[in-house]
């Protein structure tokens, strides 16, 4: 395991804004955390740990890692001696110290330690405190083994696998956000297969994304998944109870057929229907305004079409590349040379690096 | 090893108003202490390990969603996106008082809280206020031809003079322009210059600019002295596109390359943005005398007397430090500089708030904005907008003295045309049909037709060849826009929030009305030869859902300066009247606002009271 040397300036630089406070109300609560959880004190407690962008040696694969800082925060007074972190990124029992990090002539209270660690990948990790396991306290992603024991976890760039929804789940929503953005249009399609037609299998290997299924047009589900397991966690209960009171309406307006499969026509219904915030069998007493989450589908199908390709969705930058397609001069030039400005690999710029 | 408690001056706030004054002391040989709110985010090639805290990056910078808690406020429960510099409003909000009446938290009136303050995401538009702008009381006197939009004359009354002439303060924009490293271009603007050459060369604008060009070209058409023509010149930005010896930053080997539309709200991973920290501070960052503590919230300012003696701050850790300067200059953003001025007051009424109530009631008072709006349209043909900076071409016709005269305005304005906005594709989705920042979003969420085919014809439509031209005005100051601590909401540090109560005159609304027109003019004469091409909307911010609130990120006025202590909260050297040490360089100094972007106004401000302070220590 890599440890990449850090410094103080930078653990507090990403901490103390959102760990560093006197105020011990709930703020930060919009729906996704239990009342009594100490996280809902923090603001953005989803950035922890911290994952950033990698630079190593000239001889290295950067861009295939992140820099994962890991933060354990304790009171000043009451600091422990020792805080380590042991998790799948490295051999499991291996204990990794945390460091103390210092402000001017005296200790924090953080202890953070940063490590190169792979794309593309969760993993679980859990801090060892004065000789004890503990969850992170600040991260609120956890997941739970099948023996009820629970790890904390994160995941880094480019992660292509379900964390948040069932497969039935990704499933419909897959046909509603095919329905908002223009990559089922006649066009767009001709666009994705295209682009795909014409990678050989090297260029398939090579490319910045491996993992997506081709069902998945341009990954606008994987990032939505991401988001609401992350950043956007709040949102994880909306999307549970829409998702599922529309394959309840699908197949009682279609029995027999499998919700994701229904017609086009059907989707088109449903949403003119929430649209309108009126849509026959909806339970408003589970949830109130279909129209509410039709905006926040949008939102988030048309950020996941278009945000960097690190967020999972975009992939293979293949929104940025529908639009450079789309736009040209007359003599075939792009009018959105999005690469331009984008670090390499992905983009074209000698000078920024991601 | 002991911290150091002791400087000659102490500077609250990197950005405009404070990194000049610690710039310009420390390479005196003076020992400086920075505090700054925010992280020290670096640029790539400051950072060990080349990699910039700053993205090219949409998400990255725009911030995921979040809702607002506070149950005090009307939008409680409204989503807000606050970017990876700008300050949680569940944390800090600023409170504002809206039309019915009821109070509401925004994300207007800030900057930003990063080493730089809000230098690092701004747009650089980097203008000189006029020789007018500095005298409109002088230029209102005894005008009677206003009356319609401002029945109670309160222009007459209320408009000040800056106790400073144009010539002194020029020799300050010279030095400002030379040190923070602008490109832009002297000839057609309106504004005496007294030494050539302190600007770079600018880049090729963006093909889409050539219509706002046409279009100055055409409305500026005998609007100058004598009848002659006002021309356009290309908008002086704080971006180098040039190696800039100042401050040692030198420059890609195809500078065209430095036109991204990551500029305007981003942070410049690659650092040719002039922020306050690339230009002024970083190059000196390992001097000696020079300590520069980030993630530092300043509580208090403790006096003895007429002296300031300590300046409390938390540090990252929670924990409350002090530090003591002969000199203390407050410059964290105008709002904020007053707040913390009146939690000082709060927490001594008896000290450092006695001496404050002893001059008069006006700390907090005439904030200010700026009166701004413009006009957009889709232009006829498409480029690619990501190949620009910001702004390309200004003009200045609507700051002429006729034109004042002939259009019934108290102040002038700059108009200028926004090349980078809408460049990219998030932006377009964030911002469309949105009217403020606490509606991002909100239009694209709720255009239910924009799915499929429509999705396709929104970006077809929009991308490439929105087009939009903007004005930057002078606001009233009214006595009752003002800055207060608000009465229940706190802060995470527990302490009273900023609490905005701002309104439009009837004369801004007129203002707005006036030159958003000319806006519109601009475009629909650029657009094609007959000068009759569509615009698609026009108008001032007041009509904005929010418009009350509007701030443009432009924090002005509150402590004014003047020559006289009954009618001003700052000398004419921006010293605190009935202290001694005491200063404020941000833009709370002004008394006008000015008809243009504040920015490079205050930076050459705070190069200028460097100079007093430079003369006392």
């Amino acid at each position: 395991m890599k440890i990449i040397p850090n410094n103080d300036q930078y653990i507090l630089n990403h901490c103390t804004r959102f760990l560093t406070r006197r105020n011990t109300d709930a703020r930060h609560n919009f729906g996704q955390y239990d009342p009594s959880d100490p996280r809902a004190r923090i603001c953005e407690a989803w950035r922890f740990p911290i994952i950033d962008s990698y630079a190593g040696a000239a001889d290295e694969d950067s861009h295939a890692f992140n820099k994962v800082t890991f933060v354990y925060p304790a009171d000043v007074a009451e600091a422990p001696d020792q805080v380590g972190v042991t998790g799948t990124f490295a051999n499991l029992y291996e204990l990794i110290p945390l460091a103390p990090v210092r402000f001017l002539d005296a200790p924090t209270g953080y202890f953070a330690v940063s490590l190169r660690i792979p794309k593309g990948r969760a993993y679980r990790y859990k801090f060892i405190v004065g000789g004890k396991a503990v969850l992170d306290p600040v991260n609120p992603q956890q997941v739970r083994e099948a023996n009820g024991h629970a790890w904390s976890r994160f995941f880094t760039h480019l992660y292509t696998q379900p964390l948040s929804f069932e497969s039935w789940e990704l499933s419909i929503l897959e046909r509603l956000v095919d329905h908002i953005m223009p990559f089922r249009t006649k066009e767009g399609q001709d666009f994705l297969q295209f682009f795909y037609r014409q990678l050989d299998q090297q260029q398939k290997e090579q490319q910045y994304v491996l993992s997506y299924r081709l069902d998945q047009s341009i990954g606008i589900v994987n990032f939505i998944d991401n988001l609401v397991a992350r950043e956007e966690r709040h949102h994880l209960i909306d999307y549970k109870i829409c998702l599922s009171m529309i394959a309840g309406i699908i197949r009682k307006r279609r029995p027999g057929i499998e919700p994701a499969r229904a017609s086009k026509e059907i989707f088109i219904d449903l949403y003119g229907e929430m649209a309108s915030g009126n849509v026959m069998d909806w339970d408003t007493s589970k949830y109130n305004d279909p129209a509410y989450f039709l905006q926040m589908l949008r939102r988030h199908a048309f950020t996941g079409a278009f945000s960097h390709p690190k967020y999972g969705g975009n992939a293979s930058a293949l929104g940025w590349r529908y639009l450079a397609d789309r736009f040209r001069d007359a003599k075939g030039a792009t009018l959105f040379d999005w690469g331009r400005a984008i670090e390499q690999p992905l983009g074209t710029n000698p000078d920024y690096h991601g | 090893m002991a911290a150091k408690l002791d400087f000659d001056v102490i500077v609250i706030g990197s950005g405009a108003g404070g990194a000049p004054i610690a710039h310009e002391l420390a390479r005196q040989q003076k020992s400086v202490l920075v505090l700054e709110k925010g992280p020290l985010f670096l640029s790539q090639s400051q950072a060990t390990d080349g990699l910039s805290d700053f993205k090219r990056d949409e998400l990255y910078a725009y911030g995921a969603e979040k809702r607002l808690t506070h149950p005090q406020v009307e939008n409680r429960q409204a989503a807000f996106f606050s970017s990876h510099v700008e300050p949680d409003i569940n944390d800090e909000p600023h409170i504002y008082r809206d039309a019915n009446g009821k109070d509401r938290a925004t994300i207007e009136g800030y900057t930003a809280q990063v080493i730089g303050g809000g230098t690092q995401i701004y747009g650089g538009v980097s203008l000189r206020f006029t020789e007018r702008d500095l005298m409109l009381r002088t230029f209102n006197a005894g005008r009677t031809d206003m009356a319609g939009t401002d029945p109670a004359g309160d222009i007459e009354r209320e408009a000040r003079d800056w106790p400073l002439p144009y010539v002194e303060l020029e020799k300050y924009y010279c030095k400002a322009e030379k040190l923070v490293g602008i490109n832009g271009e002297q000839g057609n603007q309106l504004k005496p210059f007294t030494q050539k050459d302190t600007y770079q060369r600018p880049l090729a604008p963006n093909s889409i600019s050539r219509y706002a060009y046409d279009g100055m070209l055409y409305t500026g058409k005998g609007k100058g002295p004598g009848g002659s023509d006002v021309l356009p010149y290309r908008t002086p930005l704080a971006v180098i596109t040039e190696d800039h010896a100042p401050s040692g930053r030198t420059i890609i080997s195809v500078p065209d390359d430095i036109k991204t539309s990551y500029v305007n709200r981003f942070g410049d991973p690659l650092g040719f943005k002039s922020s306050t920290w690339n230009a002024l501070l970083a190059p000196i960052r390992n001097a000696p005398n020079l300590s520069i503590h980030t993630n530092c919230t300043v509580i208090q300012l403790a006096s003895d007397g007429t002296r300031v003696t300590e300046v409390r701050y938390i540090d990252p850790s929670g924990q409350e430090r002090l530090a003591r300067g002969k000199i203390v200059v407050v410059a964290c953003s105008a709002i904020e500089s007053i707040r913390l001025l009146k939690l000082s007051a709060g927490l001594d009424s008896t000290g450092f708030g006695r001496i404050l109530d002893q001059q008069n009631d006006l700390l907090g008072k005439y904030f200010l904005t700026h009166a701004f709006g413009g006009a957009s349209s889709v232009m006829p043909e498409r480029s690619d907008k990501t190949r620009s900076l910001d702004a390309d071409w200004a003009t200045d016709y609507c700051a002429t003295d006729d034109f004042l005269k002939a259009m019934r305005l108290w102040a002038g304005a700059v108009v200028y045309n926004n090349t980078s906005d809408q460049a990219l594709p998030l932006a377009l989705g964030r911002t469309h049909s949105a009217t403020d920042l606490d509606t991002l979003w909100h239009g694209f969420a709720n255009d239910f037709g924009l799915i499929g085919q429509g999705m396709v014809d929104f970006i077809d439509n929009d991308m490439g060849r929105g087009l939009s031209v903007s004005f930057m005005a002078n606001q009233v100051p009214q006595k009752d826009n003002r800055i207060e601590l608000h009465p229940t909401v706190k802060d995470k540090w527990n302490r009273p929030v900023a609490y905005i109560i701002k309104n439009w005159h009837s004369h801004d609304k007129y203002l707005m009305d006036t030159l958003a027109l000319e806006c519109a003019n601009i475009l629909r004469a650029g657009g094609n030869a007959t000068h009759d091409y569509p615009i698609r909307g026009f108008g001032g911010v007041y009509n904005g859902e929010n418009g009350i609130a509007r701030i443009a990120n432009h924090i002005l006025g509150g402590a004014r300066f003047g020559s006289d202590p009954r009618d001003s909260v700052l000398d004419p050297d921006c010293r605190v009247w009935g202290f001694d040490n005491l200063y404020v360089t941000d833009g709370a100094f002004m008394p006008t606002s000015g008809g243009a972007n504040p920015t490079l106004t205050i930076e050459a401000n705070a190069f200028r009271v460097a100079d007093k302070i430079g003369g006392r220590l």
